[in-house]
């Protein structure tokens, strides 16, 4: 209240006109309104006190003050006594820690609170056999949020046509007594080839997935009949392309998710859920122009279309905003949720306007990156995987990767991190194993080699379980999930994993 | 009257900080947590959240522990509590008004 001044001045009530210069006189009309509130109802009422009371307060003044409070800058007065603990305490902590951080006494103690297990098992082999007659493969897997359910989804991933195929979506419980490996608890069929999906992060009965045609749609298995509860349907705003990744990601409003979706088409679209309407409507888009992409290194000149074809995408953990796209072209980008600029496609009646999102640019693999992953231990590593058979770990704030490990002489298809072991991760290759790899050992070779007996067909997808450590899920091409238990060596933390994994990511590549 | 008690105040506070440095500074100290009887924090050097965890889990277990020590033998008394696990110690030094707690990982 610094010197303000109070300026009254004259209000007009009434219709105000403007006058405004020669070129644009214009005669604004006014209308006169009012409203009125329906009766207000009033009642008298009368109370008088039984009992009365005289009381009065009173300060003292200013120097009879015996206690001061403290300035400002201490916002709680000082705790009576705490000097005098800590003058007693010191010397005893102080010594103990020292003869601590000396001490041999506990060296190679280990203690079994949980019963190790030391080997690795297969414990489920999940099939449908009417998917497995028609030949479809297992192009993507997903656990619930309980980590109970597993839901895999057929496809074709070789299929170089334009597919009509008809496949479905299988759903396994497997706490569920007489779990038979053979019938899927529910089939949910799908007119066209299933590519991905994934399961709601909170919600255990909601299951999104992209299609072949490049529709996306939300399933809620809840419910009895039709078990559809939003779909984006064939309209302007969908995908034109295969759409090979979708994720739930958090939404504007606090507690509420949305769709994503990426495709080949180079559209990474955001939806949101309308059930009452059944529909998912658009609700932000990203368009991947390869004339927008961030150059770093020599990029490859193919003459195809500007759009780069994303074939695996991942969101950070860390950060909410980033997330990353592997492209058919072997692009790696870090691309942004809030990425103002426009994209430079021409629009083709979408409802909404298409950013460019990325905004850095990995060191280029020669074939399409078909696996990304973050790591849920480090903000700054990623693990990718393509066509070129090596697992690339790299650091967000470098090009070049750090570390690049051989998996396979073939094909990689999928890659993620361990939910429990910093230093561990899973690739899924094209010759039928599940190679797993520790990078605490001083070999590059894989920790673990889980067979999945499928006669050398490839494996498209695999999954760890979120809420069971020791549980992994595998999709094969010959249609078939396995489930793998995993040894207590390949599950419990070892005491300097964060550290070591740390002292990965602050290595500058040669 | 009131200046001179100030500066009591303030030699105090010096003196506090001074001590927790020391105890901060030795090898592998992560943090360090000073609990009142009633099992509110007072002073802590980690964050928040872990703070108010920590203080309402320990004052809980030195409880339990002095009851345990005490009821073995009503003339003993605890006097220094150590929590040894995988990835780190913690010591709780108790006494009649506050709790000493320092989260040390010997190994770092």
């Amino acid at each position: 209240m610094r010197g303000m001044r109070m300026v009254l001045r004259k209000k007009r009530i009434g219709p105000i006109v403007e006058v405004f210069p020669r070129k644009q006189r214009l005669c604004l009309l006014a209308f006169q309104r009012g409203c009125q509130t329906r009766p207000v109802h009033t009642a008298e009422a009368e109370i008088q006190p039984l009992l009365n009371a005289d009381n009065g307060t009173q300060t003292d003044p200013q120097d009879h003050l015996i206690y001061q409070l403290p300035p400002k800058g201490e916002l709680r007065p000082e705790s009576p006594g705490l000097r005098d603990f800590l003058h007693r305490v010191e010397d005893m902590v102080v010594k103990e820690l020292a003869s601590n951080a000396k001490s041999h006494a506990f060296d190679g103690f280990d203690v079994n609170w949980e019963d190790q297990n030391e080997t690795v098992s297969c414990i489920h082999c999940l099939q449908h056999p009417s998917a497995q007659e028609k030949g479809l493969q297992v192009t993507s897997i997903s656990w619930s949020c309980t980590g109970s359910v597993i839901a895999c989804a057929f496809g074709r991933v070789d299929d170089g046509d334009w597919s009509t195929e008809k496949s479905c979506v299988c759903t396994w419980n497997l706490d569920r007594r007489g779990l038979n490996p053979k019938r899927p608890d529910m089939v949910i069929d799908v007119a066209r080839p299933v590519m991905s999906l994934s399961f709601h992060p909170s919600q255990p009965s909601l299951i999104a997935g992209g299609l072949y045609s490049g529709e996306v749609v939300v399933w809620d298995t809840n419910r009895t009949q039709d078990l559809i509860l939003a779909q984006t349907g064939m309209s302007t705003d969908t995908h034109r392309e295969p759409v090979y990744q979708v994720a739930w990601v958090p939404g504007p409003r606090r507690g509420e998710m949305v769709v994503l979706s990426a495709g080949s088409g180079g559209r990474v679209l955001l939806w949101t859920v309308d059930s009452d309407e059944g529909r998912l409507v658009l609700s932000a888009g990203f368009a991947l122009i390869r004339q927008q992409v961030p150059h770093n290194s020599a990029l490859s000149k193919n003459r195809g279309s500007s759009n780069v074809g994303v074939t695996s995408l991942a969101l950070s953990p860390w950060d909410l905003d980033t997330f990353l796209v592997g492209s058919e072209s072997g692009l790696v980008l870090k691309c942004s949720f809030s990425a103002q600029t426009l994209a430079a496609a021409p629009p083709d009646g979408e409802s909404v306007t298409l950013r460019a999102p990325a905004q850095f640019s990995f060191s280029p693999r020669g074939g399409p990156v078909h696996s990304l992953h973050c790591s849920p231990f480090h903000r700054n590593l990623f693990v990718s995987v393509g066509t070129d058979g090596l697992a690339h770990l790299h650091s967000l704030l470098q090009p070049d990767p750090l570390l690049s490990l051989r998996v396979s002489d073939s094909y990689v298809f999928g890659v993620r991190w361990s939910p429990t072991r910093p230093l561990l991760f899973a690739a899924a290759t094209g010759q039928g194993l599940v190679q797993i790899f520790d990078l605490g050992r001083k070999s590059l070779r894989p920790a673990a080699t889980l067979d999945q007996l499928t006669g050398g067909q490839p494996v498209y997808c695999l999954e760890f379980n979120p809420r069971r450590k020791d549980l992994l899920a595998v999709g094969n091409a010959d249609g078939s999930v396995n489930i793998w238990h995993l040894s207590t060596e390949l599950t419990e933390q070892g005491p300097r994993e964060t550290a070591k994994l740390e002292q990965l990511a602050n290595e500058v590549a040669e | 009257v009131t200046v001179l008690i100030h500066h009591c105040i303030l030699y105090k506070k010096a003196e506090v900080e001074e001590t927790l440095k020391r105890i901060q500074g030795q090898k592998g100290v992560q943090g360090i947590i000073i609990v009142n009887a009633e099992g509110i924090p007072i002073k802590t050097t980690l964050d928040n959240s872990s703070t108010v965890q920590y203080a309402g889990l320990i004052h809980q277990l030195v409880m339990k522990a002095r009851s345990t020590v005490r009821d073995i033998d009503p003339q003993n008394d605890l006097t220094f509590l150590r929590v040894r696990s995988k990835k780190n110690e913690i010591m709780i030094a108790p006494d009649k008004d506050y709790f000493l707690i320092v989260i040390q990982n010997p190994s770092d």
